[in-house]
């Protein structure tokens, strides 16, 4: 290199330190923000690989958040659950095993134990995790369930289960003969019918089988659809033998079946459901026809007690969109048919959202680019459903220490309410629920692991093109700054070089 | 032969010694002139009968003409780098430093991110309001990289102004001088020093734009540009450059042959008989800081812009646009598709798939048009290269729509009827030469709560973005500069989740949250080739972060050739200055060395002088 008083070296000169200079300004930079250039360009070919890199990134990360929340909200989910599952197992046991001693309000210790788990299992579904009720299906802004008095008490003009119930054991005929009608014996023939057609109350006649050997006849159950259902006995073939016997099956209200077998006897103080053979087949059949009223009328005061009560839970909270509670149409007594609840006259005890989406699809979150996960729940799902309806009956009935069959009404009631929290085959479970939000915990867990690992490894790619090790950019700064002394001192060497300085004055 | 003849050659040697320093004072004192040429004087010998003198000769310019000629065009050339390269530099810093919070990329990210958020938890408000915040964010980056784009190319053109009104100036000069230079016989200081002048013009003039200097007689120097048209001739004024700036430049104001249409300003050169010439138009400035400007104004920036569009275009349509396919309808013997017209906006498509009788099937895209002027539609108009784009005018009602489908593709084999409605029906003729194989709609909801998940989330103005064309341009054109969120949403962001009022969506479902993130993560779309990704026969089909970063890596890459350039260019130019230098440059060292020569001389030819002094004197004593 030469120095040239010229205007255009000396500018070329300059320039050429400026540069070095300005290429130490950016290694500077690189190391104290690890990125290898501020644009797009200085990042090389790879530059539009970090758009979409970073994108991935990002997804990356909102799966991860997404997973976070899900994840909250799902343990909270199982918690509740858990407590749900174990009021209603606890209410089975103490059902299963409870004594009839009964207190002042007219219920049992256990009855009034239930009361607050029935609480507990209304607060449970009533959870929230931030803002989000987990049990109210699409609406998670809306509460899941009713307060428990609202429930069971009613709100202003709207009927609670209470009301429900009792209009409900009223039109079953509980205390009567359970809507059945058992006219005094017509010569030799005692006839049982219901008292309207196609009406959904009380007790069914389901059959009839004959065991009478002296010629007596059984027919029906038959009417429809012109008359309601009737069963006929006809003693005129001839009187039964002793031991004989008819036997009666209904149907009750809640599902169950009972049976009901008459024995003829010859004992002129017939036992319960037994009848004396009179000595004309006239006199057996009002005889007859005496012990039919006396045991449905028993029936009707025991089993259909407790079914009527659990049907009426069934018309209370077996309730989604298209179907709204149901109510006992007209006056209970002599009501034939029930009528949808509306939202002036009824409490609708799930007030969270209930389209036609399967609960489980009524939340679901994007967890992985090609993984959905579904935990959505309703409060009226049929598992949690079946533990509210049964602890609400059990918390609700009460009785009457004067009233012979309270006893029964009890036994029945706890008998039916233990088979119900059992969880008959073919419903669906709490374990069920909580087995389906595990999956999707565990879809979840896996997702997470997946993006950590897959996130290192876009992290690593990103930043070996966007990125500088400062190792190298170290070992670069150390060039240029030798360069660069260099280059100063052989300019300053150079311009010392000229023959003015060696010229005498 | 005479003492005085002696005395005279003396006196002459110091004359010329005298001149000689002159020169070299000259030289020492412009070391540093920028434009300064090394000057020499010649000596010459004088002879008059016995008598030998000396006198000085012109003064001399030390200057390589070729290499001179080379640098000019290579000055050009690395300003015209130079210039790209640092308008480059700007346009990226409009795009951002990479995975900086205020990058595209980055909030269109942040925009995804939020919507997974809001499908995630639907009735959370405050996903909801921080999706339409981000929303709005992405929209303003795009409004303001838009606007980044068009202040550069606002630049550009105040940057052409004032290189026209320079390059005027040296032209100017350099005719002036030529004038001034003409009447000069043999070359003295004050020639050579114009001279110097009129080059450091030139070589202004050839960094604001490629000329050709041609060196006449007289000393005259013709400048023409590099397509042949002359600047400066022998003997008259130079010719005029003119340059119309507009104040405001806008993504809409493009450049055209056309001044009437034409949005931003063009060269015009006036020669000194009258004559006009529009430089840009016959393409005479292809080098030089000015055609840098020129191409970032009307090539590269548009098409940043045009990318900036599509984006927001694609962006918008992806959310709020529903195909519907057509229900097949059968008259007789004919078979076809019916589809219904109800809500197509200007703009939506209606696309058409047909197979002839030689069994080829056609696609035809029929868009909606609103104003009739623009028919017919170019077939670029759709990003597709294989469909055949028939523009109809729906103002007149369905009848008119009928019968200009029916003029357009009859020939086809096909006819369209409006059995009811606003529903059009299409089938094959009787001679069914044709096959209707599918006819679907795609529709730009208009509406927040349509009962589709689509919703117009982001607008123009205050209508939607149907990708309408107007007499006044496309509505893709400059979108980014308008595009924002609707006001509605901002206004009810529950409207994410919310897109049925009756039945009335629950506020849980996921549904379209759900379908807006993977329209933003997942849906492709057909970019148009108009953006210089994807070519016009394989448009680029991809996500919009696909799309994004093939603009990145566009950008970045053009960006760093143009640096890449810039620094060969200089590298080019830095060699050639040197040389330059080496001949016509002042060396110090030299004139020193020449300064003791002349001091010796000129002490020798005193010396002679006091000799003939005392010889004189001897002389007259005797």
């Amino acid at each position: 290199m030469t120095v040239m008083g010229v205007s255009g070296t000396a500018q070329l000169m300059t320039q050429s330190l400026v540069d070095l200079r300005s290429q130490l300004d950016d290694l500077q930079r690189q190391l104290s923000t690890g990125q290898k250039s501020d644009t797009f360009a200085g990042l090389g070919v790879q530059r539009g690989l970090t758009v979409g890199l970073q994108s991935q990134l990002d997804a990356m990360s909102g799966f991860d958040n997404t997973i976070t929340n899900v994840g909250t909200r799902l343990s909270v989910a199982q918690t509740a659950l858990q407590q749900i599952d174990q009021s209603a197992h606890t209410i089975k046991q103490t059902a299963v095993n409870s004594s009839f001693a009964i207190g002042q309000n007219g219920q049992t210790t256990d009855q009034q134990a239930a009361s607050g788990q029935l609480d507990q299992v209304l607060a449970a579904l009533n959870t929230q995790v931030g803002d989000n009720y987990i049990f109210s299906g699409m609406s998670p802004d809306k509460p899941s369930v009713d307060s428990t008095d609202h429930i069971l008490n009613g709100n202003g003009t709207q009927a609670g289960f209470k009301q429900v119930l009792s209009e409900r054991q009223q039109a079953d005929g509980v205390g009567a003969l359970g809507r059945l009608q058992i006219p005094a014996a017509v010569g030799s023939t005692v006839t049982i019918s219901e008292d309207a057609l196609n009406s959904p109350f009380g007790l069914k006649l389901a059959s009839v089988t004959s065991g009478l050997t002296g010629g007596g006849t059984v027919s029906g159950p038959t009417g429809p659809p012109l008359v309601p259902n009737a069963i006929t006995v006809d003693l005129s073939g001839g009187n039964p033998a002793n031991g004989d016997t008819v036997k009666l099956s209904f149907n009750l209200p809640d599902g169950t079946t009972q049976d009901l077998t008459l024995t003829a006897t010859s004992s002129a103080t017939p036992g319960a459901n037994q009848f004396t053979i009179g000595a004309t087949t006239a006199a057996t059949a009002a005889n007859l026809q005496g012990a039919l009223s006396a045991s449905v009328a028993k029936i009707a005061d025991t089993s259909l007690h407790a079914a009527s009560a659990l049907a009426a839970a069934n018309d209370f909270f077996n309730v989604d969109a298209t179907h709204p509670p149901m109510r006992v149409n007209g006056p209970p007594a002599t009501a034939t048919s029930l009528i949808a609840g509306t939202s002036s006259n009824t409490v609708t005890w799930y007030t969270g959202e209930a389209g036609a989406t399967p609960a489980i699809n009524t939340a679901t979150a994007v967890v992985d680019p090609s993984q959905t996960v579904a935990f959505g729940m309703r409060a009226n799902q049929q598992a949690l459903r079946n533990a509210v309806e049964n602890i609400a009956v059990f918390a609700t009935t009460s009785y009457s220490a004067a009233d012979p069959n309270a006893g029964d009404q009890y036994a029945a009631l706890t008998q039916r309410m233990g088979a119900n929290l059992d969880n008959p085959p073919g419903t669906q479970k709490i374990t069920d629920i909580e087995a389906q939000i595990a999956s999707a915990q565990t879809s979840m867990a896996a997702a997470q692991n997946r993006h950590t690992q897959t996130s290192a490894i876009l992290q690593n790619f990103l930043q070996s093109i966007e990125g500088v090790t400062n190792e190298q950019v170290g070992a670069q700064i150390l060039t240029l700054q030798t360069q660069l002394q260099a280059s100063l001192q052989t300019t300053a060497l150079l311009s010392k070089l000229s023959i003015v300085n060696f010229i005498p004055a | 032969m005479s003492l005085t003849q002696a005395l005279n050659a003396a006196t002459a040697g110091l004359q010329v010694t005298q001149q000689g320093l002159s020169v070299i004072a000259g030289n020492v004192a412009n070391a540093q002139t920028p434009g300064y040429v090394r000057k020499t004087i010649d000596q010459l010998e004088t002879a008059a009968g016995t008598s030998i003198g000396v006198r000085s000769g012109a003064i001399g310019r030390q200057l390589d003409k070729l290499i001179q000629t080379q640098l000019r065009t290579q000055t050009s050339g690395a300003s015209f780098a130079d210039q790209l390269s640092s308008l480059y530099q700007q346009l990226q810093d409009v795009y951002g430093t990479p995975g900086s919070s205020t990058g595209l990329d980055t909030l269109f990210n942040g925009f995804t991110s939020a919507l997974q958020g809001v499908a995630g938890d639907p009735s959370s408000f405050s996903a909801q309001s921080t999706a339409i915040n981000a929303a709005q964010v992405l929209a303003q980056q795009i409004n303001a990289m838009s606007g980044g784009i068009q202040s550069l190319r606002g630049s550009a053109e105040q940057g052409i102004s004032a290189d026209v009104q320079a390059a005027n100036n040296a032209l100017q000069q350099v005719s002036t001088i030529n004038q001034q230079v003409q009447s000069v016989g043999s070359a003295d200081a004050s020639s050579a020093a114009l001279m110097d002048q009129r080059d450091k013009y030139i070589d202004q003039l050839s960094k604001l734009m490629d000329v050709r200097v041609v060196q006449a007689t007289n000393n005259q120097v013709y400048v023409y540009t590099s397509s042949g048209t002359q600047l400066v001739g022998a003997g008259q004024n130079p010719a005029q450059l003119t340059f119309n700036a507009q104040g405001a430049v806008g993504a809409n104001s493009l450049w055209n042959s056309d001044p009437t249409k034409s949005g931003v300003g063009t060269i015009t050169l006036t020669m000194p008989g009258g004559g006009t010439t529009d430089l840009i138009a016959t393409g005479a400035i292809q080098s030089g800081e000015i055609a840098a400007y020129l191409q970032m104004r009307d090539s590269i920036l548009p098409q940043a812009q045009t990318q900036l569009d599509e984006f927001a275009a694609k962006m918008s349509q992806s959310l709020s646009d529903v195909t519907t396919a057509g229900t097949p309808a059968v008259a007789g013997p004919l078979t076809g598709f019916a589809v219904d017209t109800a809500g197509l906006q200007s703009g939506n498509q209606i696309s058409l798939t047909y197979t002839d009788n030689a069994s080829v099937q056609h696609k035809v895209s029929i868009v909606r048009v609103d104003d009739p002027s623009v028919l017919p539609l170019p077939q670029s108009t759709t990003a597709d290269p294989n469909d055949q784009v028939v523009g109809v005018d729906f103002s007149g009602g369905m009848a008119s729509v009928v019968a200009q489908l029916n003029t357009a593709l009859g020939g086809a084999g096909l006819q369209f009827s409006n059995p009811a409605g606003t529903t059009l029906q299409v089938l094959n003729t009787p001679a069914a030469t044709a096959t209707v194989n599918a006819l679907s709609a795609t529709k730009t909801m208009t509406s927040l709560t349509s009962g589709n998940s689509q919703l117009p989330l982001f607008v123009d103005g205050t209508n939607v973005y149907s990708g309408a064309i107007n007499a006044t341009g496309p509505q893709v054109s400059g979108f980014a500069e308008r595009i924002s969120v609707n006001s509605a949403l901002i206004a009810d962001p529950s409207k994410l989740v919310t897109y049925s009022t009756s039945p009335l969506t629950a506020s849980g479902d996921p549904t379209r949250p759900s379908f807006l993130y993977d329209q933003m993560a997942n849906g492709a779309s057909t970019f148009s080739p108009a953006t210089g990704i994807g070519a016009s026969t394989s448009p680029f089909n991809g996500t919009l972060t696909s799309f994004l970063g093939q603009v990145m890596s566009q950008q970045g890459q053009a960006a760093d050739n143009a640096n890449n350039l810039k620094q060969g260019q200089d590298v080019v130019v830095n060699a050639l200055q040197q040389r330059m230098d080496s001949v016509s440059g002042v060396s110090i060292d030299q004139e020193m060395t020449n300064l003791l020569t002349l001091q010796n001389t000129y002490s020798a030819n005193a010396r002679v002088f006091s000799t003939i002094q005392q010889m004189f004197q001897t002389l007259l004593q005797m």
